[in-house]
């Protein structure tokens, strides 16, 4: 049995229902897909696991909500990517800084481009967009194309 | 001691000598540092929306662009994941001549890291003659690759020039030569107080708070943990060429120094074994213009440390999300940590220790809290009140 | 200190320099132009670019192209500088700070932009957060192109501002 199998066997007996789908796409590869609720659980069950180190967060603009993927490493070896689904108008998720504390440059990361809102931060302070830059517009959010998002910066700004 | 008031100080956003521009906001209790806002973004282009508006061939050349120092990392992590996401494989040969190109970047990275750690304690005898020989690794990637900076070797599917037999004595002459050079650094490095004075136990980073803040690379190598994801989660080549992790359990400034020496040597034997043992065959394999729609994860070993790359794709010519989270970002709350307790004096070697691709340091503004005074001092003078202190010491 | 008195120990200066210095029908050229031809000083920024300019601007000043045998110097402090070497295309982050660095500088001050970023956005040219070339922020004097330009180029475009500057002399002697 590969590893793989083992992990993912686990995260099935402890998660249960609030799993949604967990595959292995390839070796070292896993993406589990679960509830909203079973965030914080799931980290430090994770973390006692061996899933450490936190390599990022990553936020995706569906259709129906926003996504977030958290990008767990097991001994620097076996990526597991824990997925969850947000709503889009006022999306709010609880921080996993105080499990692991590397993920506060993350999810500030995370809240700049998608606005999402991590209960429990402890500053959320804009880390990578301008002073000036416009409250409430997200630059990595769909809704915003490129040419729209360059129109609503530099109608400001006078430029061009 | 206490001074009884802190005094908040303002690093960056410009600086004199190298790479980008960061802020830093020190709260400083009379010498010694009671917290650190990091401040970034100065640097923020807006890459990760711009790749969503390209062909997957065209953010070959973006994904480049990244990253000036580790751009082969870069289009290395960045085909990888389109490989992963296409479900084919780069032949043999490419995949040693990506561990090549890669290496010999790391060589190029760290001794240019040397050299910076070397300004940055005011001994620039030491950076200018680790700049003359790197050099010599700058020449091996123009003669490989054409260019100095960005490479352009990899491409989807494979590397787009061979390393021609012709080039190979060449290339071992300047390792053989680089080989000397670092071993004699390595020698100096050791012996010279200079360099011990003010890197020994500055900048500590045990090894379980390292794990606990995410810290990669080197800076998490020279606090002792093993962790390289050439080894734990093999690319390229990079399964099939024998090489040692390099460690050291200093936990400082120092370490961190040593451990990019050793790795500058692993890399030399690296690129040699790969040399010899490289296949013949094919460069590339042809790939569709369309990805089917999917999603991956690569990951890289960066002179910095791990590099992580997400994609996830529509079936179209274009990605649909991708994310980049390169190693400093990753380095930053480590960082932090070790500066908390430690002197003014030491902070730009503290900074310079996690290889940044910042460091910025430029000028200084001290804002006293109490009095609402600013006294602004560059780069130059402030370097002189540092010097000032060690010689006390 | 007069003009006349000011003698440079070395030969090869003595030859260049001597059109600037004494001539019997001329005014003498100011000191203070003499010493900004003979070396600039140079102040570098990155306003956003990807690192690959800085070092090898940097590369320009280490040992294998030396441009310090020259006279052209790094300088860290905007006040002490007489050239702005920007580098990478202006985020709206920096777009503030490179203005206020750019005021710092003392006159007569010119810039070079290094890089294609520099000179035109290149690549980011519409990403959201750039703003773009240098010259949409500050009047340029020479654009040096190439991704990354080599240390020569570099070199060369400090040499053309260089000339330019000899020019602007020439210019007002003329007048």
């Amino acid at each position: 049995m590969r590893r793989e199998d083992k992990i993912v066997a686990e995260i099935r007996e402890r998660l249960k229902e609030k799993i949604i789908t967990v595959e292995v796409p390839r070796e070292r590869r896993i993406f589990a897909y679960i509830k909203l609720e079973a965030l914080k659980e799931s980290i430090k069950f994770l973390k006692d696991m061996g899933f450490k180190h936190l390599s990022t967060i990553t936020g995706v603009d569906m259709e129906d909500g926003i996504e977030l993927i958290y990008h767990l490493a097991l001994d620097g070896s076996i990526e597991l990517s824990l997925r969850l689904k947000v709503q889009k108008d006022d999306p709010r998720v609880p921080t996993i800084t105080d499990i692991i504390p590397g993920a506060v440059l993350y999810e500030r990361e995370v809240h700049d481009m998608f606005g999402v809102n991590f209960e429990g931060h402890p500053d959320l302070s804009p880390l990578i967009l301008p002073e000036k830059w416009p409250r409430n517009i997200y630059p990595l959010r769909k809704k915003y194309a490129l040419e729209r998002l360059r129109n609503l910066i530099f109608k400001e700004e006078d430029i061009e | 001691m206490s001074y009884g008031s802190t005094i908040k100080v303002p690093f960056g956003p410009q600086h004199p000598a190298l790479k980008e521009p960061e802020h830093f906001l020190f709260k400083i209790d009379g010498d010694i540092i009671v917290n650190v806002k990091p401040r970034i973004g100065y640097n923020h282009r807006g890459i990760e929306k711009a790749f969503e508006r390209r062909t997957y061939i065209q953010n070959i050349y973006l994904a480049e662009r990244i990253c000036g120092i580790c751009s082969d990392a870069h289009t290395t992590c960045y085909v990888q994941a389109i490989e992963d996401l296409l479900g084919v494989e780069a032949p043999p040969r490419a995949r040693y001549i990506r561990v090549i190109v890669a290496e010999l970047e790391r060589i190029h990275s760290h001794s240019l890291w040397l050299g910076i750690a070397a300004h940055e304690i005011g001994f620039d005898t030491l950076f200018m003659h680790l700049w003359r020989d790197r050099e010599a690794v700058m020449d091996i990637l123009e003669l490989i690759s054409g260019n100095r900076v960005h490479y352009a070797m990899n491409t989807i599917g494979g590397v787009r020039r061979d390393i021609v037999s012709e080039t190979i004595p060449k290339v071992i002459g300047s390792l053989d030569f680089l080989e000397k050079r670092t071993k004699y650094y390595m020698k100096v490095l050791r012996s010279e107080p200079t360099v011990l004075k003010r890197t020994v136990d500055i900048g500590v980073l045990k090894p379980e708070d390292a794990v606990e803040l995410c810290a990669v690379g080197p800076t998490l190598r020279a606090s002792g943990v093993k962790n390289d994801v050439r080894r734990d989660d093999p690319y390229a080549a990079y399964d099939e060429i024998p090489f040692n992790i390099v460690t050291d359990d200093g936990c400082d400034v120092f370490s961190r120094i040593l451990v990019r020496c050793g790795e500058i040597l692993e890399s030399i034997n690296m690129i040699r074994y790969a040399l010899d043992h490289m296949p013949s065959g094919m460069l590339r394999v042809r790939v569709p213009m369309v990805v089917k729609p999917g999603e991956a994860v690569s990951r890289v070993e960066a002179p910095r440390g791990e590099l992580i790359h997400y994609v996830k794709s529509n079936g179209s010519t274009r990605p649909e999300r991708y994310k980049v989270r390169s190693p400093t970002l990753a380095n930053i709350p480590a960082l932090c940590k070790m500066l908390i307790g430690q002197h003014v004096a030491d902070i730009p070697i503290i900074l310079a220790g996690i290889d940044p691709c910042f460091a910025c340091m430029d000028r200084l503004v001290f804002v006293d809290v109490k009095t609402n005074k600013k006294k602004a001092l560059d780069f130059e003078s402030f370097r002189k009140i540092v010097r000032k202190r060690h010689e006390l010491l | 200190m007069r003009l006349e008195t000011f003698k440079p120990s070395h030969s090869s200066i003595k030859r260049e320099t001597s059109k600037f210095l004494v001539k019997a029908d001329e005014q003498p050229m100011n000191l203070l132009k003499w010493a900004r031809i003979k070396s600039p000083w140079i102040l570098h920024f990155n306003t956003g670019g990807c690192n690959g300019c800085d070092i090898e601007l940097l590369a320009a000043f280490t040992p294998r192209f030396d441009v310090e045998r020259f006279g052209i110097l790094l300088q860290g402090s905007p006040r002490h500088a007489d050239i702005l070497a920007v580098t990478g295309p202006v985020t709206l982050q920096v777009r503030e700070r490179l203005v206020r660095i750019y005021e710092q500088m003392p006159e007569p001050k010119y810039v070079l932009a290094v890089g294609s970023c520099a000179c035109s956005g290149a690549p980011f040219k519409d990403c959201y957060n750039v703003v773009g070339g240098v010259d949409k922020v500050l009047p340029v004097d020479v654009y040096v192109p190439g991704c990354p330009p080599k240390p020569e180029a570099i070199i060369d475009g400090i040499v053309k501002l260089i000339q330019k500057i000899e020019g602007e002399e020439a210019y007002e002697k003329g007048r």
